[in-house]
């Protein structure tokens, strides 16, 4: 009926004519018999196979990546090299992430325990002998947010057999987290960088900032609402990374739906991330510390990144979520404008979807088959995600402006620049100013001293910067690798080792300095 | 059958949306007869979603109307289930409301 009258008001505003929501009849397109309950990107499903096939698209996106190398079609035991851990945020799309999990790895056991009896527990069938799920709580970067690490442990509580583990935002500035996590002692002292040019100058801190005061300073020095929100989103990310490290999880499993991926990818690519496309859906990731001699190869292992969700979109998330009556924490939202790119990006994307659900797919399904040109050089010290070779150079040779002559002796310079050890989109972020000004008063950070352009690292980027460098980038690319290319672009190559043995140096002199 | 009459429903909010309506996941509402268009008095309006929207907007919310609605309709990102079924499939917002029917909206706005 709605079919063939259309709302003439509707279609004379939109620019596409409007088309139906759903493609045949309103009968479910599996069982061919029920009638439908919730259509999903114009094919109408009943709630009886709803369910079936939301745990199947789950399972499709996570379990052939569970084994260190892909098992293709073929059927083969789920082996996984470590314990699992899933990224929790409160919001809709972990929240059906941990059920699914729970559902799918960790009731069936229960179930098959039970069956058995107490004597013979039939562990050997289950996938992952810890599940844990790790909350990052952002309420202490902002003022007048609520803490709700309880309520949060009582959403994951609802589960048995998973483990809470919650973090702090401002965990990124201790170091006391970082010598926890990596197993490595932190440098004594942290790095302070100059934010007032595009160099990002680097120099030791003076001062002895708890870590919440820290991330304020930080925080409060970036220059757009938008740095505010990416920054944090880069944060969590390295907190979540480095949990499952020290967790020895061999995946990390986030609650990212197909919507949130479509809004991610556009997001990341407006604000430089272009060239890491392929890791906004899937990301193999090594701790950036080399494990010292004494230690066992597991400690090289990596974390695998998953998207499970990431064919399912937010309506189905929300449909699961309403039909299996799981309470929803909520996820907390940075507080800041509502004109950052990643809000504008989701109310573009959102909209879209509503009249045109299957564009939203393509999107996504588009934009993963995105290869960026070029190699990879050095992975980033902030975000740890790979830079562009060639966009490191250009930054190198931006960087060498500031060295008064191309001469071997004038690369021992103390003037150190971040920069050319950042990705573009951190260096975007760390520097470049929105035409508008700096972040407005309403963002309610905590104005205090006297205004100094000098703000904190992180800890792993201290960590990353006092490490040596020859034990910087034990996984990046192959040993192999580094040989083939280093022969290949032989300036290139010398020049940044360099660069980077320099600033170890300098950073070594800073410490004993200070120390002393 | 008189202009008095009114239609009991059952509305749920969930995934967050809750919290702009008194933060109570469930209410009856007895909704009232949308008013007759004036030059056709004797006509009667039915009372569809479009309808309930806006009174829901006048007389259930609490706070923050633009987080609801938008346009006219529920903001993008809120699905809509007639008695558990999408709306999509019921004609949207020109579904005509039955007694005792369960109107639920969910917001899927609150992240990952
Ligand atoms: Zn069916
Ligand atoms: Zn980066």
């Amino acid at each position: 009926m709605s079919e063939s009258c259309g709302n003439p008001n509707v279609e004379s505003e939109a620019v596409m004519p409007r088309k139906a929501k759903f493609d045949k009849g309103k009968t479910c397109v599996k069982c061919k018999e029920n009638p439908g309950n919730l259509v999903i990107r114009h094919a109408v499903y009943c709630k009886d196979c709803f369910g079936p096939l939301i745990s199947s698209r789950f399972r499709h996106a996570l379990e052939p990546h569970i084994n260190a190398t892909p098992s293709g079609p073929r059927r083969v035991a789920l082996k996984p090299t470590g314990d699992l851990l899933v990224g929790f945020s409160g919001g809709l799309g972990s929240t059906v992430l941990l059920d699914l999990v729970h559902h799918s790895y960790l009731l069936k056991v229960v179930a098959n325990v039970s069956k058995g009896g107490k004597a013979h527990p039939r562990n050997n069938e289950r996938v992952w002998k810890n599940v844990r799920a790790c909350y990052v709580e952002i309420a202490d970067a902002f003022p007048g947010m609520k803490d709700r690490i309880e309520d949060v442990r009582a959403a994951v509580g609802r589960y048995d057999g998973v483990e809470f583990v919650p973090v702090r935002i401002q965990d990124a500035f201790d170091p006391t987290w970082w010598e926890k996590v990596s197993g490595k002692p932190a440098p004594p002292l942290g790095l302070d960088i100059d934010l007032s040019d595009e160099d990002v100058r680097i120099s030791s801190s003076n001062s002895d900032s708890t870590p919440i005061s820290a991330l304020h300073s930080y925080l409060r020095k970036l220059p757009t609402p938008t740095a505010v929100h990416s920054t944090i989103s880069t944060l969590i990310r390295i907190l979540l990374l480095y949990t499952a490290h020290a967790t020895t999880s061999s995946h990390l499993v986030q609650g990212t739906s197909l919507t949130s991926l479509s809004i991610n990818l556009i997001s990341s690519i407006s604000q430089g991330g272009g060239f890491v496309v392929p890791q906004v859906t899937q990301e193999e990731w090594f701790p950036r510390t080399s494990p010292a001699p004494t230690e066992s190869a597991t400690a090289r292992r990596s974390v695998r990144v998953i998207r499970p969700l990431r064919d399912i979109g937010m309506k189905e998330c929300a449909a699961w979520a309403w039909w299996n009556q799981l309470p929803i924490a909520g996820k907390q939202k940075v507080p800041v404008s509502r004109q950052t790119i990643d809000d504008l990006t989701k109310d573009f994307i959102v909209g879209l979807e509503k009249d045109f659900p299957s564009t939203v797919s393509t999107i996504a399904k588009t934009v993963a088959k995105l290869a960026p040109k070029g190699d990879a050089g050095d992975r980033c010290v902030m975000c740890e995600l790979p830079t562009q070779r060639s966009a490191q150079e250009w930054k190198a040779r931006i960087a060498i402006r500031s060295f008064t002559a191309p001469d071997p002796s004038t690369t021992l310079s103390p003037a150190t620049s971040l920069s050319p050890l950042l990705c573009y989109s951190c260096h975007t972020t760390l520097t470049s100013r929105s035409s508008r000004g700096a972040i407005p008063a309403q963002t309610g950070m905590p104005v205090a001293g006297p205004p100094s352009p000098l703000v904190p690292l992180p800890a792993w980027t201290v960590a990353h910067l006092a490490a040596p460098a020859d034990t910087l980038e034990p996984h990046g690319c192959s040993p192999s690798d580094s040989t083939r290319e280093g022969e290949q672009h032989g300036e290139v190559w010398e020049a940044k080792k360099l660069s980077v043995d320099d600033l170890r140096t300098l950073v070594g002199d800073f410490m004993l300095d200070d120390d002393s | 059958m008189t202009d008095s009459q009114v239609l009991n429903l059952k509305v749920e909010f969930g995934g967050g949306l809750e919290l702009l309506f008194d933060k109570k996941r469930s209410h009856r509402v007895a909704l009232p007869s949308p008013p007759s268009s004036p030059p056709d008095a004797a006509k009667k309006t039915p009372a569809d979603i479009n309808f309930l929207i806006h009174w829901l907007k006048d007389n259930l919310l609490r706070e923050r109307a633009e987080l609801f609605i938008e346009n006219g309709t529920v903001r993008p990102g809120i699905l809509v289930l007639v008695n558990d079924t999408d709306w999509e499939l019921e004609g949207e917002g020109e579904y005509v409301l039955q007694e005792g029917d369960e109107i639920v909206f969910i917001s899927t706005l609150h992240g990952g």
